[in-house]
């Protein structure tokens, strides 16, 4: 009898036991889990970070391209290098300018423009 | 049983020492968290949280076509902590010196440490000095790494362990943190002095947290202001001990809004074929200011506008008195024989005389109200038909034409055309010239004879363009356009703005019978047979206007002019050339001068726009015009 209820006593124990294991260990990886997504946090972070510095350097660079163009393009800085490399051009004499006899192009907006105020009444105009 | 009172004893006093260092831990917790929890916790906030202004970034300038004008580069503010430098300000100086483009020794006094007054009235070392500013980002780059890389000549081995630990901490300090670099922007005008009269230029001023911001000073950077310098913003985050960023901790992240882009309808290429030409012209006449537009009549648009002598917007040393001022629309002048198309105008218009009607022109001397009017050196007119009068720029035949039209209906089409009020340009400056076109009833006795032929009454360089444009538009009067739209940074349009007409100042029938009359002013027979183009019938109007000087009109200062527009019948562009005081004195005429200058824009600007020639022209001098308005000569 004895031997029985040392043999149930310990039984009883083993359930605790469990579950205190199973507290122990719920609340170290809650721990452990509170840790790694500091961690992931931070890293993001840093992440987040290194690529806003990076989106804006490369906006930098966009800005210096455009920047770059720009001076490429500039009428002003072409008749300089065209002067310094000593390429002789110049803007064509009349003689130089040969005109074909075509149709006129209409410019349909400045036309247009132009006519569609000349049209209208002088109230409407007066606004 | 002594021994038992006696344990008890002590069990009681060690008992009440642990609830007396209880409560005493209580109250400091109290003290800490309750009664100085605000100052406490400003001062931890201090530490580790810091707010960041997000400067937003200055909007471009851009042409009709998307060429860059004006833009924005980011650049540094160089500066040191001298509480940092220890005694090592010259091996910094030497080293910084050069990239600085400083002078060693100036560069030396800057870093010197200064006593300064904190805000509680402490003496303390000054932690902030301003080396160099607009440094760009390549040599800040090159900077940072001679700092990082600055050899300090210091024997270590001469030194205890604790100081070494000392040096090597001092060290750390100077070269990452002794000299740091702060966020500046830099504007930079692309053409350099092209356009500068219109895009203007801005200054810098200094914001409350010690950093510099740009703001318009003139032009368009001063009339977009508002538009351009954007919407700055800051973000509050958590800082570690080495003042890096930590992301997880930010508060407030407020993003800096971008300034919209001002796309102008200034067309670059437009505009350096008119400042060469300008420049050109003001190299061989030697004037005291020379001013050209180029607008399209149809539209208002300007194409081109500018004022010699000029600037270059980069560097704000250039800019002076003289030639800040962008005398299109800020000058006054007296506009001379171009005004005689307003008169003319009103006259048809009104139908008090027709083109083909006579006037007597008194061989050249005319009489009127105590006053003796003078036609140029070489014209003794006699009667001549009302488009001559155009042709021959008679000032004796505008007078009688003025006289005819009577002052105040003259007065009323003088305000029609657009004289004495602002044109709405949207420059800053712009004059109205009120004062100079009065009322018909505050005229004195001769102004009536005066003011047909362009004195006695004053004009901006841009009014006087705009009403030649009405003319050559069919009679409409257009509001000058000079921006196209506004578009974010990403090039979405915010706003577009549109052609706007002012008013019909003339009927269309008038404006197409002066277009003939002024087709004949490049004839021959006309003042400015030089403004003539090859493949282009131009219609235009010379002035020369005497200036006063001294309360009097100056025989040897003159005020020329030339305003046209080409192709006559279908006009696509009209250019005014004006040039001020030109070294040729009493032999300085209109179409002479400025005839030329014209003539030279002209010619590049119908090839860079593309406009087809005229079909048919007729040889210069040909009546055919005429004769299809109803003329004869």
């Amino acid at each position: 009898m004895a031997k029985n209820k040392k043999n149930q006593a310990a039984a009883i124990r083993f359930g605790p036991a469990l579950a205190a294991f199973f507290a122990c260990f719920v609340i170290a990886g809650a721990a452990v889990g509170y840790v790694w997504q500091k961690g992931q946090i931070y890293e993001l972070g840093k992440q987040i970070r290194d690529k806003e510095i990076r989106l804006v350097q490369l906006q930098k660079d966009d800005d210096q391209r455009v920047k770059d163009l720009a001076e490429l393009l500039s009428p002003v800085k072409l008749d300089e290098r065209a002067k310094e490399l000593n390429l002789g051009l110049s803007p064509a004499q009349p003689m130089q300018v040969v005109r074909l006899t075509e149709p006129a192009i209409s410019m349909p907006v400045i036309k247009n423009m132009t006519q569609q105020f000349a049209a209208r009444p002088i109230d409407v105009m007066s606004q | 049983m002594k021994n038992r009172g006696q344990q008890l004893a002590r069990t009681v006093a060690m008992l009440a020492l642990v609830v007396l260092a209880f409560i005493g831990l209580g109250l400091r917790l109290l003290d800490l968290q309750l009664w100085r929890h605000a100052e406490l916790g400003a001062l931890a906030e201090k530490g580790s949280q810091e707010k960041i202004p997000q400067a937003a970034r200055r909007g471009d300038i851009l042409d009709v076509n998307g060429n860059l004008l004006a833009t924005t580069v980011p650049v540094k503010t160089v500066c040191a902590n001298p509480s940092l430098l220890g005694n090592q300000q010259v091996a910094v100086a030497h080293a910084l010196a050069p990239l600085l483009q400083m002078n060693e020794a100036d560069l030396f006094q800057k870093l010197q440490p200064r006593l300064i007054k904190n805000s509680k009235g402490q003496m303390v070392t000054n932690q902030y000095a301003v080396l160099q500013r607009k440094v760009s980002d390549e040599t800040w780059q090159e900077i940072y790494c001679a700092m990082t890389n600055l050899p300090l000549a210091i024997d270590l081995t001469k030194m205890s362990k604790t100081e070494r630990v000392d040096f090597r901490n001092f060290a750390f300090n100077l070269r990452q943190y002794a000299i740091f670099g702060e966020d500046d922007q830099l504007r930079v005008y692309q053409n350099g002095a092209l356009a500068a009269h219109v895009l203007g230029f801005v200054g810098t001023k200094q914001t409350t947290n010690n950093t510099s911001e740009l703001f318009g000073y003139d032009g368009i950077e001063k009339f977009f202001d508002d538009k351009l310098e954007g919407a700055s913003g800051w973000r509050v985050t958590g800082m570690d001990s080495r003042k890096n960023e930590l992301t997880a901790y930010r508060d407030e992240d407020v993003q800096a809004r971008d300034g919209l882009n001002v796309v102008l309808t200034i067309d670059t290429a437009v505009q350096n074929i008119l400042e060469t030409e300008l420049a050109d012209a003001m190299r061989e006449h030697l004037p005291a200011g020379i001013t050209g537009i180029i607008t399209r009549p149809g539209t208002g648009e300007i194409l081109a506008m500018a004022s010699f002598p000029n600037f270059d917007p980069n560097n704000l040393q250039s800019i002076n008195s003289n030639n800040e001022p962008n005398r299109v629309i800020s000058d006054v002048m007296e506009p001379g024989s171009t005004f005689k198309t307003i008169v003319i105008s009103g006259a048809l218009n009104d139908r008090i005389v027709s083109l083909n009607d006579k006037v007597f022109c008194e061989n050249g001397l005319f009489h009127y109200g105590g006053i003796t009017l003078h036609d140029a050196e070489h014209n003794h007119l006699g009667n001549i038909p009302v488009w001559e009068v155009l042709e021959k720029s008679s000032n004796i035949g505008a007078s009688k034409i003025g006289i005819k039209l009577q002052a105040p209906r003259l007065y009323e089409y003088m305000t029609d055309f657009g004289f004495g009020a602002a044109t709405g340009i949207p420059l800053p400056g712009e004059v109205s010239a009120h004062r100079f076109v009065r009322p018909a009833n505050e005229w004195g006795k001769y102004s009536i004879a005066q003011i047909p032929m362009g004195q006695g009454v004053a004009v901006t360089r841009l009014q006087m363009a705009m009403a030649i444009s009405a003319i050559a538009n069919g009679g409409v009067l257009m509001r000058p356009m000079l921006v196209k739209q506004l578009q974010d940074s990403d090039g979405n349009i915010v706003q577009k703005y549109e052609p706007k007409a002012v008013r019909r100042v003339v009927s269309e029938e008038t404006a197409k019978q002066m277009v003939e009359a002024l087709k004949t002013v490049v004839s021959d027979e006309g003042t400015a047979p030089l403004a003539r183009l090859a493949d282009y019938v131009v219609a235009g109007k010379t002035g020369t206007a005497q200036k006063v000087v001294d309360g009097k009109y100056a025989n040897d200062h003159f005020v020329v002019s030339f305003i046209g527009f080409f192709p006559a019948d279908n006009p696509q562009v009209c250019i005014s050339i004006v040039m001020d005081s030109p070294k040729e004195g009493g032999r300085a005429f209109g179409g002479a001068l400025c005839g030329p200058v014209f003539h030279n824009v002209a010619e590049r600007c119908a090839s860079y726009l593309n406009i087809p020639a005229d079909e048919h022209m007729q040889p210069p001098n040909s009546p055919a015009p005429l004769v299809a308005a109803g003329v004869s000569r």
